[in-house]
């Protein structure tokens, strides 16, 4: 059988970083803008209840600031919505909590701790807050989580029709585990996307997978050491090169997916 | 479209492969043993893979992990079968999903114990491609030789249920002519000390749904399984992946939806895109962990679902509780009954929960099952159920 071509629909954005705190501040660093002076701690999603705000670790504020943002921006509810995320470096503060406690006499961890350590936290986050009884898919792909993603929930809009939440955060690298997984920067970037033929508003996204083993991930028209750092190194902001596209839709672009084949995006004006 | 389960292989506590598998589930063996991890002095009992320890020489990729998918990765069929799909379509045609919950932790746990005196990582832990959740995908890729797409779902312990759905739906598009989907997951401090904070382990061998059931045994398994659309191979096992569901109970991180409402739509849907009622159904592997909550909701819940003439069981009191890799291990011993015309009882239940009144029974059944189900929730509120049929 020959692979279909995956289309969608994208009709809601959100961004947060250490530097911007929604997609229009983003593009206004992507466009050149200079960076704030002052650098951003984390988000405090008003979506999550105060208590577990509280709790809640720093992946975890991230992928929902930036997937209520992109909901908000769709105008639709966001337990309507089937949700993919993804980091390519989980919490590695907890990994570093938990590793450190295991190899100490004492070895209690917290059980909150413990249950906000699954990968899948920001997700069980999400659909807590929203009231999200959808599927919630939570998912890895080291450095190549966003082009893994973005077939993984295209190709869940085409096959069950049904509108997606996509989000790709990864925060900062614990110190021990810096020599292994270098990023020390703060992201996260979230897209709605609508099945192809549905009846909204949208900027019609074009996916195929084609056979590359040498597919490298594409320049970006950015010219920022910040963006350039970031999308070096940070495994979820891979995606920058596809929110270029957003603004520029002209072309398309080869993102690396395996060893053996890569994804080409083109999306209309 | 129709997805056929092409191959299969289990690897456990209960047994290295399925044919050690069918043996000790024939002969109410349990693989369970009391916990004997290094570094941990936690009264509870644990479904370790002895052989494990033989696999040793994976290089740049050792962890116990990668270690526990290599070793179940070599046994039956299952390498010939994905080394023959390679050659007829291409290395990039054939997809690879892989459900874990821990990835690589182990690993991580270890290095943590042999960091150099200034508290930095020592040079044998310097492996980028296993202190990551990724890992498990990366080494199959690299053991398989698949080049095509290669995903690690970790959605805690549906995790490897998820890849089942996952993969029909990358055959559905063609984007690939197979899928390897596989799960797996080890015994380490991490889930051993995490699951204690909670106060989820028990200090004895574990008793699914019954009445004295005080929780939970870990366990540790790998298991892989082979998709293709039907049609396109002859099918000699001939089971079907008919439809499974997907959702969450958008109610607590570690606490199950008191009314299983989440549960409940995971069953549903898996049976109405499978074009089944519940009546259809002959044989249910529940999720079963042995916790005082999950069992008396997901009991209440089939109860309610379906009617007496479906058996259940919970399996594991054979294996424990192999968290990520529970999902592809229990979807397994579902299918397999399709092949061997015997379901299996419910290991160490005596008395059934008072509470519940459903049809689960210790004892095997001899039975020539059409459909069967299996149920997979985890952590997050997050659920998968699995259907699998005859094909026909």
């Amino acid at each position: 059988m020959q692979a279909k071509e995956l289309k969608c629909k994208i009709v809601g954005v959100g961004a947060w970083g250490s530097y911007f705190e929604n997609w229009q501040g983003l593009q206004a660093l992507l466009n050149g803008a200079a960076l704030p002076e002052t650098k951003l701690k984390g988000p405090k999603p008003g979506i999550i209840p105060a208590n577990e705000r509280r709790r809640a670790p720093l992946p975890v504020r991230l992928a929902v600031e930036s997937s209520w943002q992109a909901t908000k921006e769709a105008g639709v509810e966001p337990n309507t919505l089937t949700c993919v995320f993804v980091s390519g470096l989980g919490d590695t503060d907890l990994t570093d909590y938990m590793c450190k406690t295991l190899a100490s006499e004492h070895k209690e961890l917290s059980p909150t701790k413990f249950h906000n350590s699954v990968h899948n936290a920001p997700a069980g986050y999400w659909t807590i807050s929203t009231g999200t009884m959808c599927a919630a898919n939570s998912v890895a792909g080291y450095e190549a989580s966003v082009s893994l993603t973005l077939l993984e929930a295209m190709i869940q809009c085409e096959t069950e029709h049904s509108p997606m939440l996509l989000t790709f955060y990864d925060a900062p690298v614990a110190d021990i585990l810096t020599p292994v997984l270098a990023n020390q920067e703060t992201f996260a970037f979230s897209l709605v996307v609508f099945p192809h033929d549905a009846n909204v508003q949208g900027q019609l996204v074009t996916a195929r997978v084609k056979q590359d083993e040498q597919a490298t991930w594409p320049a970006l028209r950015s010219n920022s050491d910040y963006i350039g750092q970031l999308y070096a190194k940070n495994p979820a902001a891979k995606v920058l090169c596809l929110a270029e596209l957003l603004k520029h839709p002209e072309g398309q672009i080869v993102m690396p997916l395996s060893s053996g084949t890569a994804l080409t995006i083109s999306c209309e004006e | 479209m129709k997805i056929d389960i092409i191959d299969y292989e289990s690897c456990s506590a209960a047994g290295v492969n399925i044919s050690a598998l069918r043996a000790s589930l024939r002969q109410h063996k349990s693989g369970l043993i009391k916990n004997n991890l290094p570094g941990s002095a936690i009264d509870t009992w644990v479904g370790v893979v002895g052989e494990i320890a033989e696999v040793n020489d994976l290089g740049q990729w050792q962890s116990r992990n990668n270690a526990l998918a290599a070793l179940g990765y070599a046994q039956g069929t299952i390498r010939h079968t994905v080394t023959n799909l390679i050659n007829q379509y291409g290395a990039a045609r054939i997809g690879l999903i892989m459900g874990s919950s821990t990835s690589s932790i182990d690993r991580t746990e270890e290095a943590y114990t042999k960091l150099n005196q200034d508290h930095t990582l020592s040079e044998e832990f310097i492996q980028p491609n296993v202190h990551n959740p990724h890992a498990p995908a990366l080494f199959a890729a690299h053991l398989t030789g698949i080049k095509g797409p290669s995903l690690t779902i970790n959605t805690a312990c549906s995790s490897s249920a998820k890849v089942f759905a996952t993969g029909a739906r990358w055959l559905a598009t063609g984007i690939v002519d197979a899928v390897l989907v596989g799960g797996v997951d080890t015994l380490c401090l991490s889930v051993l000390h995490g699951f204690n904070s909670l106060q989820l382990l028990s200090a004895n061998p574990c008793k699914p749904f019954d009445q004295h059931r005080d929780g939970i045994n870990l366990g540790e398994a790998s298991g892989f399984a082979v998709l293709q659309r039907a049609g396109e191979n002859d099918n000699g096992r001939g089971i079907r992946l008919a439809g499974y569901g997907e959702s969450s109970d958008a109610y607590h991180m570690s606490h199950p939806h008191p009314e299983g409402l989440g549960a409940r739509l995971s069953m549903t849907q898996a049976l109405s895109r499978a074009g089944l009622t519940p009546r259809d159904i002959d044989y249910i592997n529940l999720h079963g962990t042995s916790s005082r909550a999950n069992d008396l909701i997901e009991g209440k819940l089939i109860s309610e679902l379906f009617p007496d003439s479906v058996r259940c069981s919970s399996t594991k009191a054979w294996m424990g509780h192999t968290l990520g890799a529970a999902g592809i291990t229990e979807a397994i011993v579902a299918m397999d009954t399709l092949s061997t015309n015997v379901i299996p009882g419910s290991k160490n239940l005596e008395t059934l929960d008072e509470a519940l009144n459903f049809s689960i029974k210790a004892a095997d059944e001899t039975k020539v099952c059409q459909h069967v189900m299996t149920n997979s929730f985890g952590f997050g509120g997050n659920n998968c159920t699995l259907l699998f049929s005859r094909a026909e």
